[in-house]
């Protein structure tokens, strides 16, 4: 473990707030995810995994913190398609009474 | 499921065939953090995240997420202080991470705003936390 606590640590290590922040958001309520951000970020982590492993000196602990933000950013874009398109809502034109409805 | 690979490979491969040696020289083709390799197309993806928070801010301010907004600030100020510190001195990704950093400020305050004016429900109040 390189003990050099230079840029080479610490940048990694604020980029690791990105995986943190969403799996402490896998819990609340999927109206909050941004979609164009989460794919966003799926790209974004899928490009910085390899600039990790090819950047001289390798940067593991970066390409660590990518894999988990990739592993969290499309845990959040599942919940948010099945949150937007998995249950079933009943569209615009056609809104029943609300005493009518049958709750799921 | 290496389609995108295979595309990026070929479109290099037709790159290297199509310029010609003045071209190559104008957009440095062939430099080690030039159009062939990930060191350009990475800091150029983060751009991306930079847009996607430009398109948050048509979002209603409730429906923004405080920890995201809050990471993407820190990672953008670290980054753009470490960019000038780093030999050589990367001026794109300073631009990059400077862009990040107000970009998740002004998700913050718009969702500190937020919450400031509209503490009435004790509903809301438990939804934030």
């Amino acid at each position: 473990f390189n003990t050099n606590f230079s840029t080479h640590f610490w940048g990694p290590v604020a980029n690791w707030g990105l995986p943190l922040a969403a799996l402490a958001d896998l819990k609340k309520d999927p109206e909050i995810i941004s979609p164009k951000m989460t794919v966003a970020l799926c790209f974004y982590s899928m490009l910085f995994m390899r600039f990790a492993l090819q950047v001289k000196p390798k940067n593991r602990l970066l390409f660590a913190c990518h894999f988990a933000n990739e592993c969290a950013q499309l845990m959040q874009l599942a919940r948010f398609l099945n949150h937007k398109y998995g249950t079933p809502k009943p569209m615009k034109q056609y809104q029943v009474p609300s005493d009518l409805v049958q709750s799921k | 499921m290496f389609i995108l690979s295979d595309l990026y490979r070929v479109s290099i491969g037709v790159g290297n065939r199509v310029l010609t040696p003045r071209m190559k020289q104008i957009v440095k083709w062939d430099h080690p953090a030039g159009m062939k390799y990930i060191h350009f197309w990475a800091p150029l993806m983060k751009w991306s995240l930079v847009g996607a928070g430009f398109g948050d801010m048509l979002r209603p301010a409730n429906k923004l997420s405080l920890n995201q907004s809050i990471s993407l600030f820190a990672t953008g100020a670290t980054w753009s202080r470490y960019s000038m510190v780093i030999v050589p001195k990367n001026y794109m990704l300073f631009a990059v991470n400077i862009f990040l950093a107000f970009v998740g400020g002004q998700q913050v305050a718009r969702i500190a705003h937020y919450r400031y004016t509209h503490l009435e429900t004790p509903n809301e109040k438990e939804k934030q936390i």
